[in-house]
C-alpha cells in the first residue's frame, strides 16, 4: 500500500510535473510575446495625457461705424495679434484681359511705400517694430495679412491703413517690379515642374482665365502704369468684398474699432471682372511635353466638388484613402511602398471657385513611367468600381478627426481658418462641428462618391519628360 | 529639403524674431536620462498638440568613405519595420491616430518627428523608442527603399537644372572636407549601397547617448520626464562609432566656378566665405549674424539699398550666415543681376558696396540692426512646431540649453567695434569662393 502509494504518488508527481512543463511550454511564449508585443490600444488606454478639446470660441465682430464684419478668436497666451483678410474675386483670374498680371504687381508694390513714407522708410518702421504685413494675388482672391505685437499694434494698424489708402506706386519701384517680372518669366522656363504647371493650366482651361500663366502676361505687365495700379486698388479692394479673420491678444470691442480704422478708408464697393464657371473636357485627353529631364513628371485632373457641395465630405474621405497625404494611401502603397517606382504620388481636392477638381501628380525616371501610369489608372478604376473597405473608411476618418487640432499651431493659421470659414460660409460653430461632419460619413457615402468621381474615362493628363 | 527648413528657421530667427528684455527664448527645460539621452521640453499650452522629435547627432558627414547616401537610406528604412512593429505598421499606427510623421537627413544630423494630438503622444514615443533599438531591415524592404531613394534624388536634385552648378560649387568649396558631398549620395553611390552599409551606420550612431529628444507643446516638464523615462529609459547605449573628422581649410584659398547650363535662362551669382561656426567661436558667430543682417538681409539692408535701389545693378541680393554647424560655417552673398548687367560688373560693385558697408559700421547702425533682430523674438513663443525645429537644430550641433535660451542676450551683447573687426577678418582672412551660373548662349 505504502509502496503502492509511493509508486502511484511517483507517477502522479511525474504527471503533474509533465503537465506543469506542458503549461510552461504553452504559456511562456504568450507571456513573452505579451511582454514585447506592440499594442497601440493598450498604450493609449494607459496614456497619462488625455484628450482635450481645443477651446476655440469664435465671435463675430461687427465694426460700429462701417459695419465691417470679422471672425475673432481672442487668445491672450502671447502678446501678439494676427489678422488675415481677403478681397473676393480680386485675384489673378479677374485681372483685365489686357492687364494680366496686375494683381500680382499690386501685391508686390503695396509694400513699396505710401505717399508719406518711401519704401525704405516703411520697411524700416516695420522691421524695427516687428510688424509683418504681406499681400498675395491668388487665383480667385487677393489676400493680405498682418502680424504685430500688442505693444506695437497701433503703429501696425496705422501702417496698414496708410498702405491701403495711399499706396505710393512710384515709377522707380514699378520699373523694378517690371524687371523682376521679366526675370520671373525667364526663370519659369527652367525647372520642368514649373514648365509643367504653366502648360497644365493652359491645357486644362484653354481660353478660360484659369488657363492663364500664373505670372500674367509679359507684354501686359510692361505696359502697366501707375494709374492702372491705383485703379485696381480703388475698384477691387473694397469693403463689399472684404473678409477678415483675427486671432490673438485683442478684445471684440477693440477689434471693432480697428476694423473701422483700417478698412474704413476703402471704397464701399467697386467692380471686378466676372469669371464664368470653367467648362473642362475630361476624356482622357493627354498632352506630352518633350524635354530632357531627370524624371518624367505627370499632372492629372478629374472633376471634383465645391466646398459647399453635399458630396464634399464623402469625397474628402475618399480622396484621403486613394491619394491623400502620407505613405498609406492606396496610390502610395501600390506605386512606392510595394514597387519602389516613385518617390511621390498623390491626389488632392483642388477647390478653385469656378472649377473644383480632383488633381494629382507623380514622377519617375522614364523607364518606370509607363508602369507608374498603369498603376494610377488601375487604382483609380478599382477605387471607383469597388470602393473602399469598412476598415479603410474608419482609418481615414480617424486620421482626419485626430489630426484636426494640428492646424491650431499658430495664431496666423487660426486667422487664416477664420477667414476661410467666412469665405466658404461654414458657420460660426464650424470648429466645434467639423469633426462630427467627418464622423457621420459612412462607407456607403464614401463609395457612392468614389463611384461618381473616380472614373478613368473622366481624367486628363499633362506630362513632361522623355516619351 | 533640409536647406529649405534651415532657411525657414533662420528667417524666423533673424527676420521675424522680435523681443522683450532679458526673457528666455523658449522657457524650455532639459534633463538627461541615465543612458545618456538628452531631453528638452518646450511647454506651450495654447492648443492640445505636441511635436515629438528625436535628433541623432550624426548625418551624412559621418558615412564611411564611398558609402554616400547610407545615412539617408537608413532614414527611409526606419519606417520599414522592427521585430515588434513589422513592415508598414509604423506608418499605419501613426496615421490612424492622426499624426503627421516624417524625417530628414542633413550633413550634420538626422531627425525623426511626429506632430500629434497630445493624447496620442505616448504612441509616438513608444514607436520611436522601439525603432531606436529594434530596427529590422529585410532584404526586400532594403531593395525597394534604395530604388525610392534613387527616385528621390532624380526628382529633387537631377530634375533641377541648377543642381550641377550647386553640387560642383560645393565640391569646389569643400574639397576633402565631408561637407563637399551631397547628403543624398550620388546616383552611382546609391545604386551600390548594400544592406550591411546601412545596418552598420545604424549600429554605430543610433544610440540614446548620441540623441536629443525634443517635446514641444502641451506638456509639462514633470510629465515629460516620467514619459521619457518610461519609453526611452530602458534603452541601452551602444558603443558609438567614430564620427567624421573635419580637415583644416586653408585660409588663403580663392577659387571661382563659372558654369553655363542647359535650361538656365537667368544668371545668378554667389560667393561664400568659410568661417567659424558657433561651436568654434560663439562670440564671433553672433558678431557675424548681426553683420549679415546689417549687410544683406531684407530690403533695408546696405547691399539692397546700394545695388538694387541706387545702382540698379541687381534685381535681388541677400547675405546669409547660418552658424549651426558641427564643423565650419559659411557666410554667403547671392544676387540676381539686372538685365544686361555682366556678372563681373556686379561682382565688382558688390566688392565696393561691401567695403563701404564695413567702413560705415557705427554704433547707431549696429544698435538699430540689433533692435530689428530682437524685436520679434516673442513670436517664437507662438508656434510649438517651429520652436521644436529651432531648439532641435541648435541642440543637435552641440549648443547647451543655456546657449539656446540666451540668444537675445548674445545679440544684445554684440558691440559695433567687434562687428567691424569680425567683418574685416571675414573678408581678409577667410577662404573665398565665387560662383557664376549663366544661360547657354542662344539658350534664352
Amino acid at each position: 500500500m505504502y509502496r503502492r502509494r509511493r509508486k502511484s504518488s511517483g507517477l502522479f508527481k511525474y504527471l503533474v510535473l509533465l503537465a506543469f512543463i506542458g503549461l510552461i511550454i504553452y504559456i511562456a511564449p504568450q507571456i513573452y510575446a505579451s511582454r514585447f508585443k506592440f499594442n497601440p490600444q493598450q498604450i493609449l488606454d494607459h496614456s497619462v495625457l488625455k484628450e482635450k478639446t481645443f477651446d476655440s470660441k469664435v465671435i463675430e465682430v461687427v465694426s460700429p461705424k462701417n459695419g465691417i464684419k470679422a471672425y475673432l478668436i481672442e487668445d491672450n497666451t502671447n502678446p501678439i495679434i494676427s489678422m488675415s483678410f481677403l478681397f473676393k474675386n480680386a485675384g489673378r483670374a479677374s485681372d483685365d484681359a489686357d492687364k494680366r498680371g496686375i494683381s500680382d504687381i499690386v501685391a508686390a508694390l503695396l509694400l513699396e511705400g505710401t505717399d508719406s513714407m518711401d519704401a525704405t522708410a516703411l520697411k524700416e518702421e516695420m522691421e524695427d517694430r516687428a510688424i509683418g504685413i504681406g499681400f498675395s494675388a491668388g487665383l480667385d482672391d487677393f489676400t493680405g495679412s498682418l502680424i504685430t505685437t500688442s505693444e506695437n499694434q497701433e503703429t501696425a494698424y496705422a501702417l496698414l491703413r496708410d498702405i491701403l489708402s495711399n499706396p505710393r506706386f512710384a515709377d522707380k519701384e514699378l520699373e523694378l517690379a517690371k524687371q523682376r517680372a521679366d526675370n520671373a518669366f525667364l526663370r519659369q522656363k527652367e525647372h520642368p515642374a514649373s514648365v509643367l504647371g504653366v502648360e497644365a493650366a493652359r491645357f486644362i482651361y484653354g481660353s478660360h482665365p484659369y488657363g492663364r500663366n500664373p505670372l500674367g502676361d509679359r507684354d501686359d505687365i510692361m505696359r502697366l502704369k501707375r494709374d492702372d495700379l491705383l485703379d485696381f486698388v480703388r475698384s477691387r479692394l473694397t469693403r463689399n468684398n472684404l473678409i477678415v479673420g483675427v486671432a490673438g491678444d485683442i478684445s471684440p470691442e477693440k477689434l471693432g474699432l480697428v476694423l473701422d480704422e483700417i478698412f474704413g478708408v476703402l471704397q464701399k464697393s467697386g467692380s471686378t471682372n466676372f469669371v464664368r464657371q470653367a467648362d473642362v473636357t475630361f476624356n482622357r485627353r493627354t498632352k506630352n511635353i518633350s524635354r530632357r529631364t531627370g524624371q518624367n513628371i505627370s499632372v492629372f485632373a478629374a472633376p471634383g466638388v465645391a466646398r459647399s457641395d453635399k458630396n464634399f465630405y464623402p469625397l474628402f474621405v475618399a480622396n484621403h484613402i486613394l491619394g491623400g497625404s502620407g505613405l498609406n494611401s492606396r496610390l502610395s502603397v501600390a506605386a512606392r511602398e510595394k514597387e519602389g517606382l516613385t518617390y511621390s504620388i498623390y491626389s488632392y481636392m483642388s477647390l478653385a471657385d469656378k472649377s473644383p477638381l480632383l488633381q494629382g501628380s507623380f514622377s519617375s525616371t522614364k523607364e518606370n513611367f509607363a508602369e507608374l501610369t498603369g498603376i494610377l489608372n488601375r487604382e483609380w478604376q478599382r477605387f471607383g468600381a469597388e470602393g473602399a473597405t469598412e476598415e479603410e473608411v474608419e482609418k481615414a476618418k480617424n486620421y482626419l478627426v485626430s489630426s484636426y487640432n494640428l492646424r491650431f499651431s499658430s495664431i496666423s493659421n487660426l486667422a487664416d481658418i477664420l477667414m476661410y470659414m467666412q469665405k466658404e460660409n461654414l458657420g460660426l460653430d464650424f470648429l466645434q462641428t467639423r469633426n462630427d461632419k467627418i464622423r457621420k460619413i459612412t462607407k456607403d457615402d464614401v463609395n457612392k462618391a468614389a463611384a461618381k468621381y473616380f472614373r478613368p474615362e473622366n481624367m486628363l493628363f499633362v506630362n513632361i519628360g522623355e516619351f | 529639403m533640409r536647406n529649405v527648413l534651415k532657411t525657414i528657421i533662420f528667417v524666423v530667427l533673424f527676420v521675424f524674431c522680435i523681443s522683450s528684455a532679458n526673457a528666455k527664448l523658449f522657457d524650455a527645460s532639459e534633463f538627461y536620462l541615465s543612458n545618456g539621452l538628452r531631453v528638452i521640453v518646450v511647454p506651450n499650452h495654447k492648443a492640445p498638440i505636441v511635436k515629438h522629435m528625436v535628433w541623432y547627432m550624426a548625418g551624412s558627414v559621418d558615412e564611411e568613405a564611398g558609402k554616400g547616401g547610407s545615412a539617408h537610406l537608413l532614414e527611409h528604412l526606419m519606417f520599414r519595420g522592427t521585430k515588434d512593429v513589422p513592415e508598414q505598421s509604423f506608418n499605419n499606427i501613426l496615421e490612424q491616430n492622426g499624426a503627421d510623421s516624417n524625417a530628414f537627413t542633413s550633413l550634420d544630423y538626422t531627425a525623426y518627428h511626429q506632430k500629434l494630438d497630445i493624447s496620442k503622444l505616448e504612441l509616438a514615443m513608444a514607436l520611436e523608442a522601439d525603432r531606436m533599438q529594434n530596427l529590422d531591415i529585410s532584404p526586400e524592404a532594403f531593395a525597394l527603399e534604395r530604388d525610392i531613394v534613387f527616385q528621390e534624388r532624380m526628382q529633387v536634385v537631377e530634375n533641377n537644372p541648377a543642381s550641377p552648378f550647386s553640387e560642383s560649387y560645393r565640391r569646389l568649396m569643400w574639397g576633402e572636407h565631408p561637407y563637399a558631398r551631397p547628403v543624398s549620395g550620388t546616383s552611382e553611390e546609391i545604386k551600390k549601397l548594400g544592406l550591411e552599409d546601412v545596418r552598420r551606420y545604424y549600429e554605430r550612431f543610433y544610440s540614446p547617448d548620441n540623441a536629443v529628444l525634443i517635446l514641444s507643446g502641451d506638456i509639462d516638464v514633470q510629465t515629460a520626464r516620467k514619459l521619457a523615462e518610461k519609453y526611452y529609459g530602458r534603452i541601452e547605449k551602444r558603443p558609438l562609432g567614430v564620427k567624421a573628422s573635419f580637415p583644416q581649410i586653408k585660409s588663403d584659398v580663392k577659387a571661382e566656378l563659372k558654369m553655363t547650363l542647359p535650361h538656365i535662362n537667368a544668371g545668378r551669382i554667389t560667393r561664400s566665405y568659410i568661417t567659424s561656426s558657433y561651436r568654434e567661436n560663439p562670440a564671433q558667430a553672433y558678431n557675424l549674424a548681426v553683420f549679415s543682417r546689417y549687410l544683406g538681409e531684407g530690403d533695408t539692408s546696405e547691399l539692397y539699398k546700394e545695388l538694387v535701389l541706387n545702382k540698379k545693378l541687381a534685381l535681388s541680393i541677400s547675405s546669409g550666415f547660418d552658424y549651426t554647424n558641427r564643423s565650419h560655417s559659411v557666410f554667403s552673398i547671392s544676387a540676381m543681376p539686372a538685365e544686361g548687367v555682366a556678372p563681373e560688373a556686379l561682382n565688382r560693385a558688390i566688392d565696393e558696396a561691401v567695403a563701404r558697408a564695413v567702413n560705415d559700421i557705427s554704433l547707431d547702425r549696429i544698435e538699430k540692426t540689433k533692435r530689428k533682430m530682437l524685436s520679434g523674438l516673442v513670436y517664437l513663443k507662438d508656434n510649438p512646431f517651429e520652436a521644436a525645429d529651432i531648439v532641435g537644430t541648435m541642440a543637435a550641433v552641440g549648443m547647451s540649453l543655456e546657449e539656446i535660451e540666451n540668444h537675445a542676450d548674445m545679440i544684445r551683447r554684440v558691440k559695433y567695434k567687434n562687428v567691424k573687426a569680425a567683418a574685416k577678418k571675414l573678408f581678409e582672412e577667410s577662404p573665398v569662393f565665387s560662383g557664376v551660373l549663366l544661360p547657354q548662349t542662344g539658350d534664352k
